[in-house]
């Protein structure tokens, strides 16, 4: 069993940066208040799939909301504690481990904090694979499994129990409370046996972001390329490199929407490539011609340190490689397409695998 | 012990449709859906069982539920039934402690009926009481809270099974604030039920015998009916209140705004009042009458529209061009008239710069 203490938090932060695909929020926040669960409480046990009974009890937690307003809004710090307790104390049982809601982003720490504060392992996977906007696009909801009950709180003393009719009103809901609360919240959600987080998790996604850390890390030290260490890793392929020329960004219905525009350089002179963001990069069209799209996980890094910039901070004048990288596998059956493909997004494109 | 509990029939809901939609100043819900379907339920051989405030002992755990949203909406969107039992399920679950006995927040429109309608369908006696003894637009307008009820938890519930219980708020207003978001969402109707209660807290802070005072009101207005006397006068007498207008409604500008039924209703002058004009606002409930301009009555007061001719109450959402109205001003209890009820209740809270006056009781204009 291996664990997980606050000098590899940077590592896993900047992986997950790399699958949040833009979103997931800054993961700065995350890992600083990460950092000092643990140096308060002690290491996390990181345990696999594989190691859970099929009787325990896990809770995944995350924040919620919009990455523009997370960068702003600091938490209280106990938030996401309290409404893991919360649900805890509604189930009337004692939940056994914690895991990551999304790969991606601030949720790829946020889970640390509870693990180190209660003491409690944290399972090496996660919903997605990646980071999606919206509660009902994980992979538990292909599983037939429900999001609630579902426990919500803010930095104010205000919580809830949320228990809903399916998925889509639970995200429905969720993020109307989110929004009163202004624009982020901490949740707990997705109660599931041990037997149910290994028929409907993404294996080893906690590891992976700690993988792809280490590389893009080892490389910068190294002078060799960061983007062609996190290929090696990830899969996928180098999609466009050039200079953000345009970003148009809103907070809307508590997400962040908008649109990069990137001017090609070097091999790309003469292309345009533009990206369409909704907390997370969801389409990337090469002179209006899509090149990759949702599920597949769509990267913009810094050309030169392989820094992955996400939706809230990016901005003009970045030079940028943008990568596209598969996705887990059960996203592309079509049951997980009908969920998180562009059409759930309200493109009207067929998904086609990089 | 034994509770001296009085049993409700079919007339006495009847009444009760009457007398509580006068008291709703305009609203608390469509009385008439509130009657139909407590009287469904009695017909199905239910029991509605009234309870006295004093009767309820210290350690009672007394539940208030009703329905939540606009008016406007609750008359097309047809309830499921079970909402605000599943919402004082899902209160009481949060508490920890089992609900002995259900009440109404405010005894205005269908909000009357909605304890009765739990009630029958959990077997738990409604007290005799409310937390307004009229209607009010929001959660956190009531006696319970005024006097300390602490904010959670709460919880609301809708037709399509989702249930949101709010086991922690900042204050009321944040209840207030989160259920009405949620509300929307749910298609803004819903079930609702405030944190519970113990009976010694209820006993001290509800306003008392509002069922029954209502009840008898819509005896009244019926008796008057049925003995061709004025039921606007009886009224009145049974409210020691004040004609305020008589009139043509003239104009309505009513609209959906944050889920409330806003807006304001015109009336010209008949009668003795001809010449004059009287402007009502409202925001769900009738909140201030202004006679040319003038404000001559304000909440927490009560500003009640009848028909003319029969008395019968004519609440916001059927509120429309050309009914012939008397508008009532009726005094509100005097656990509403303290400072700290009108910090929560009065012209302020309702956003106009105005002082409270006290309608003159019995007087006349």
């Amino acid at each position: 069993m291996r664990t997980i203490g606050p000098e590899q938090l940077d590592d896993l932060a900047l992986g997950a940066a790399v699958l949040g695909t833009g979103g997931g929020g800054d993961p700065h926040i995350g890992k600083l208040t990460a950092a000092a669960a643990m140096r308060a409480h002690g290491p996390v046990r990181l345990i696999t799939l594989d190691d859970l009974g099929d009787d325990d009890l896990v809770v995944p937690a995350a924040m919620m909301g919009a990455p523009t307003v997370m960068l702003e809004k600091l938490p209280r710090g106990d938030e996401i504690v309290n409404a893991f307790t919360g649900l805890q104390a509604y189930l009337g049982r004692t939940v056994t481990a914690v895991a990551p809601i999304e790969a991606g982003g601030l949720n790829s720490t946020t889970p640390f904090i509870v693990a180190a504060t209660l003491g409690l392992p944290l399972v090496d996977a996660d919903g997605m694979g990646r980071a999606f906007p919206e509660l009902q696009m994980v992979t538990p909801t292909l599983h037939g499994m429900a999001a609630t009950p579902m426990a919500i709180g803010d930095e104010k003393g205000n919580s809830a129990i949320i228990n809903t009719c399916d998925n889509v009103w639970t995200e429905r809901i969720a993020r109307t409370i989110t929004i009163q609360m202004g624009g982020v919240a901490f949740v707990a959600l997705y109660p599931m046996s041990g037997a149910q987080a290994r028929a409907s998790l993404v294996p080893g996604t906690v590891s992976l972001a700690l993988q792809l850390g280490v590389a893009i890390r080892e490389a910068r030290r190294a002078k060799r390329s960061p983007i062609d260490a996190v290929l090696a890793i990830a899969g996928g392929r180098r999609l466009f490199g050039g200079k953000i020329v345009d970003v148009r960004r809103r907070t809307e219905r508590g997400f962040a929407r908008g649109e990069a525009a990137i001017r090609g350089t070097g091999e790309d002179e003469g292309h345009d490539l533009q990206i369409r963001f909704q907390n997370e990069n969801l389409i990337a069209l090469l002179d209006g011609v899509p090149v990759a799209t949702v599920p597949d996980l769509i990267t913009v890094l810094d050309a030169e340190s392989g820094e992955p910039i996400t939706t809230e901070t990016l901005r003009y004048g970045f030079r940028v490689v943008v990568i596209g990288m598969p996705c887990a596998a059960a996203w592309r059956e079509a049951e997980g397409l009908a969920l998180v493909g562009p059409r759930a997004f309200g493109y009207d494109l067929e998904y086609r695998p990089l | 012990m034994t509770r001296n509990v009085r049993t409700l029939t079919l007339e006495d809901i009847r009444a009760l449709e009457i007398g509580a939609a006068i008291l709703g100043t305009g609203g608390g819900g469509n009385p008439y859906i509130g009657r139909l379907r407590t009287e469904q339920l009695l017909k199905a051989g239910a029991t509605l069982s009234l309870l006295p405030l004093e009767c309820l002992d210290d350690d009672d755990l007394v539940a208030s539920v009703g329905g939540i949203g606009a008016p406007v909406v609750g008359i097309e969107k047809i309830e499921r039934g079970d909402e605000c039992l599943r919402a004082m399920r899902a209160a009481e679950r949060a508490t920890g402690g089992r609900v002995t006995a259900l009440i109404s927040s405010e005894i205005g429109g269908a909000n009357s009926m909605e304890p009765l309608i739990t009630g029958a369908q959990s077997g738990l006696p409604v007290v005799d009481g409310d937390g307004m003894g009229r209607a009010f637009p929001e959660l956190q307008m009531c006696t319970y809270f005024i006097y300390g009820l602490k904010p959670s938890p709460g919880a609301v519930a809708d037709e399509k099974g989702n249930e949101v219980v709010f086991t922690g708020a900042r204050d009321m207003f944040w209840l207030e604030r989160l259920s009405r978001a949620v509300t929307v969402d749910m298609g803004a109707t819903a079930g609702y039920c405030l944190p519970p209660m113990d009976g010694a807290f209820v006993r001290r802070v509800a306003v008392p015998g509002t069922v029954t005072q209502a009840i008898d009101l819509g005896y009244a207005v019926q008796d008057a009916r049925r003995r061709k006397r004025n039921p606007v006068q009886a009224i009145l007498d049974a409210c020691d209140g004040v004609l305020l207008f008589e009139g043509k409604v003239v104009d309505v500008d009513r609209r959906l705004a944050r889920g409330f039924a806003v807006g304001r209703a015109t009336l010209q002058g008949l009668g003795g009042d001809s010449g004059a004009t009287l402007a009502i606002d409202l925001q769900n409930e009738n909140l201030i009458a202004l006679r040319d301009g003038i404000p001559i009555a304000t909440v927490p007061d009560l500003i009640c529209m009848v028909d003319l001719e029969s008395g019968q109450p004519i609440t916001t959402e059927i509120l429309r061009y050309g009914l012939r109205a008397a508008v009532l001003g009726l005094p509100c209890h005097p656990l509403l008239r303290t400072p700290e009820a009108l910090a929560v209740i009065g012209p302020r809270a309702f956003g106009y710069d105005l002082e409270y006056r006290p309608l003159a009781n019995g007087g006349t204009r």
